[in-house]
């Protein structure tokens, strides 16, 4: 987790007037903060979001348990920052979720504020519990700052208009969420961010490089990269609204293809680009379809109208879902196209799908099923290395980057040899394996099999006979990583039927990892 | 009627566009289709997903065709790497979902041969409009499941595994008897034992009466692949007790 990754493209980004810095306002929920929530926690962090988004319609969550929006607008309507800050915890604390407010220029800036508010001196017995969770970016409490305003009660941090530099100055290096550099500025002796924004820029992008001069700038209270342009000051967006609504898909198809013309000229006129479009799709019964398409200025017209139509397609039921076709959708009733991360149009190719050349009939269909099922359902296998037989295919959705998870060219000792498996399940499943006298089949930690396997019992299937088997093959993996450590003894079992399991045993349970048929 | 040779398919295809009339297969399963190669526009159907569809469709992937699995989690890519089938022209749709028909229509629009297990039954209504898909796009329709309409239905109807012992020994290779029928060509039923897979990880013809009768082999120790491993030695000790 980066403090500069998201400010990037952060609400700054949308940016107020020019030449005025954005005011962030940032609300941290530290019991909700984590990299992996659980399903209770994202549920209520869905409701920490809906009620910031009752106050600011336009709210970036920036990680679990923590987000940023513009502040100018809302506080103005809501009486000052401290004001709004004070209502939007008072609101978050009804959902029984502690919270916290940092309002600064920027979003990193923020983002401490909001780190720095931590409520310390009102509720120390709390301070243990959310001890361990502190994220990585902050690794001390930061000083607070002379000339900012922080209300220990309420958790709100405010620092002034201005202030920022300031406030910034007397951050620790540490705080920066690249921790080689920030030991290498303490041992050159810049202990605050303050010693390190004093360089000339330039030495430091002569010295420290690409992510020198990121966090560089973002020690000097500015992005972490120069915005690519001023924000448009037209909505280059477009819509179509169907006077009856247009029941049919090729209407609304030919109607998207003269208005992605209109976008693209739109774009073009301004010197930009985008990189997705989002097509917007609303039926007459008043349902929506909303979805981003990648288009990093690559996509025609007809391209975009082909998007169209998969879209539609998509949302059309299933044609033997007879309910659906008692109830018609009554027909698209507006259409919207509108450009999604402008950047200024320098010419580029792209290679959209990676090394392979993939021919545009393979593109369309595999884009169509992606239309109807998700980006996440259509997927290219990548074959690596590892040990497991499920491990060593990667599968990649379509159109992204194929890269395998383990590196092929490894030896990985202690994989199963032989033949491959023609049935690997992603996900093992359970079976029972016993003896002779019906006991399970256990392993001990020397690996000494209790008894000779005799029956193998797949759920929902009758029992077989195990005619050969041969293990245990142990395999300890990750044993550094107590989250991802490993202990498995592995058979090969063959059985009455003519097939040949790999099962595993992994804390006492039996489980197939993959069928041999 | 001449035995259409799995030509050089290597042509760019359009679909509606025959190349030769034949998607290739490998060559010992050559002998189980009615015209020596999965006849473009036809829908074959095998029993049950195994390492039998995943060889059925090896050969046209590494000819060149694309090739989509749809419905089936769990398809071992690296077995059918291992048989031919290039990845990098693959699809995998595991979750097709309830539009499933849907799915495999716009697969085979993009891909030349589309391996499927119906996540649902299919109504003689949907098989139609698939079958009519398939012919008009000149693909393969090769199904996972029992399919009515299938031109060609393959199954393995017996398989055993040699390598393995009591406790020691790996496994090497099935042999399986697959057996082939169908309709109109195809009604003759032919069988063919084939070492399902050989020890290499290919597909070779097998002969019944290879097998020893004391079947599956006895492995000697020297053969278990960890012998490296302290466990071997347990292992072994472990047989002496049981023997003892």
């Amino acid at each position: 987790m980066s403090a500069r990754g998201p400010s990037a493209r952060g609400p700054s980004a949308r940016g107020p007037a020019a030449g005025q810095p954005p005011r962030i306002m940032v609300v941290s929920c530290p019991d909700l903060h984590g990299p992996d929530p659980d399903p209770v926690s994202a549920r209520l962090l869905e409701q920490v979001i809906a009620v910031v988004i009752a106050f600011c319609p336009k709210v970036e969550v920036v990680e679990p348990g923590i987000c940023a929006f513009g502040a100018r607008g809302p506080a103005r309507y809501f009486g000052g920052e401290m004001a709004l800050a004070a209502r939007i915890i008072a609101a978050v604390a009804d959902l029984g979720v502690e919270s916290r407010a940092g309002v600064a220029d920027g979003l990193f800036a923020a983002l401490l504020a909001a780190r720095a508010a931590s409520p310390a001196a009102a509720a120390p017995a709390r301070k243990e519990s959310v001890g361990p969770r502190v994220p990585s970016y902050v690794r001390c409490a930061p000083p607070t700052p002379q000339g900012a305003l922080a209300d220990s009660s309420n958790a709100i941090m405010v620092v002034p208009p201005g202030g920022t530099a300031q406030f910034l100055a007397a951050q620790p290096v540490s705080v920066l969420a690249d921790q080689d550099l920030a030991g290498l500025l303490k041992r050159l002796g810049l202990g605050a961010l303050g010693d390190f924004a004093a360089l000339p820029a330039r030495d430091v992008a002569s010295r420290f490089g690409d992510a020198g001069e990121c966090a560089h700038r973002l020690a000097r209270g500015l992005d972490p990269r120069p915005l690519a342009a001023r924000p448009p000051p037209a909505d280059l967006s477009v819509a179509r609204e169907f006077g009856p609504p247009e029941a049919r898909a090729e209407p609304v198809v030919f109607a998207a293809k003269a208005l992605a013309e209109q976008l693209h000229a739109g774009l073009a006129a301004r010197g930009l680009t985008c990189v997705r479009v989002q097509i917007r799709a609303t039926w007459a019964d008043g349902r929506e379809s909303s979805r981003l398409w990648r288009h990093d200025g690559l996509l025609s017209a007809a391209g975009v109208a082909d998007r169209v139509r998969w879209q539609l397609d998509g949302c059309r039921p299933p044609p033997g879902d007879a309910d659906a076709e008692q109830h018609p959708q009554g027909g698209v009733a507006a259409l919207r196209l509108a450009p999604d991360l402008l950047v200024r149009a320098a010419g580029q190719q792209l290679a959209l799908w990676g090394e392979t050349v993939v021919s545009d009939r393979v593109a369309r269909a595999a884009m169509r099923v992606q239309a109807m099922l998700g980006h996440e359902a259509v997927l290219r296998p990548v074959l690596g290395g590892g040990r497991d037989f499920a491990g060593q295919v990667t599968p990649v959705p379509f159109g992204e980057k194929k890269e395998p998870r383990l590196a092929a060219d490894q030896p990985w000792p202690g994989r199963v040899i032989g033949p491959a498996p023609g049935v690997v399940y992603p996900a093992a499943c359970e079976a029972e394996v016993t003896d002779d006298a019906g006991e399970i089949v256990t392993v001990s930690g020397r690996c000494v099999v209790s008894a000779a396997p005799a029956r193998l019992a797949v759920p929902g299937e009758p029992p077989r006979r195990v005619t050969g088997w041969a293990g245990p093959w142990p395999l300890a993996e990750r044993w550094w990583d107590p989250a991802a450590a490993r202990r498995r003894a592995r058979f090969q079992l063959a059985t009455d039927d003519g097939r040949a399991w790999l099962a595993v045993v992994q804390d006492g349970r039996w489980l197939i990892e993959a069928g041999y048929w | 009627m001449p035995v259409g040779e799995p030509g050089p398919s290597r042509v760019p295809e359009l679909p509606g566009v025959s190349g030769s009339g034949t998607l290739p297969v490998l060559p010992v399963l050559r002998e189980l289709l009615p015209r020596g190669g999965l006849a473009r526009g036809s829908v074959l159907a095998v029993a049950e997903f195994g390492l039998l569809c995943l060889a059925l469709v090896a050969a046209a992937s590494a000819d060149g065709a694309w090739c989509g699995i749809a419905g089936i989690p769990e398809a071992g890519v690296l077995a059918a790497a291992g048989l031919g089938l290039d990845a990098g022209r693959t699809l995998l749709v595991p979750e097709p979902g309830p539009a499933w028909p849907q799915v495999v229509a716009s697969l085979l629009d993009g891909c030349e041969i589309v391996l499927l297990r119906p996540p649902a039954r299919a109504s003689a209504q949907v098989r139609q409009r698939l079958e009519a898909t398939v012919r008009r796009g000149r693909g393969v329709l090769l199904v996972a499941g029992d399919w009515p309409g299938a031109q060609v239905r393959l199954r393995v109807v017996t398989q055993r595994w040699t390598g393995l012992g009591d406790g020691h020994g790996r496994l090497r290779a099935c042999c399986a008897e697959v057996v082939a029928d169908g309709r109109g060509e195809a009604a003759m039923t032919r069988t063919r034992w084939l070492w399902l897979p050989a020890e290499n990880g290919g597909v070779a013809v097998a002969d019944p009466r290879d097998l020893p009768a004391d079947f599956p082999f006895d492995v000697p120790a020297a053969d278990l692949p960890f012998t490296d491993l302290p466990f071997t030695r347990a292992a072994s000790a472990l047989r002496a007790v049981s023997a003892g």
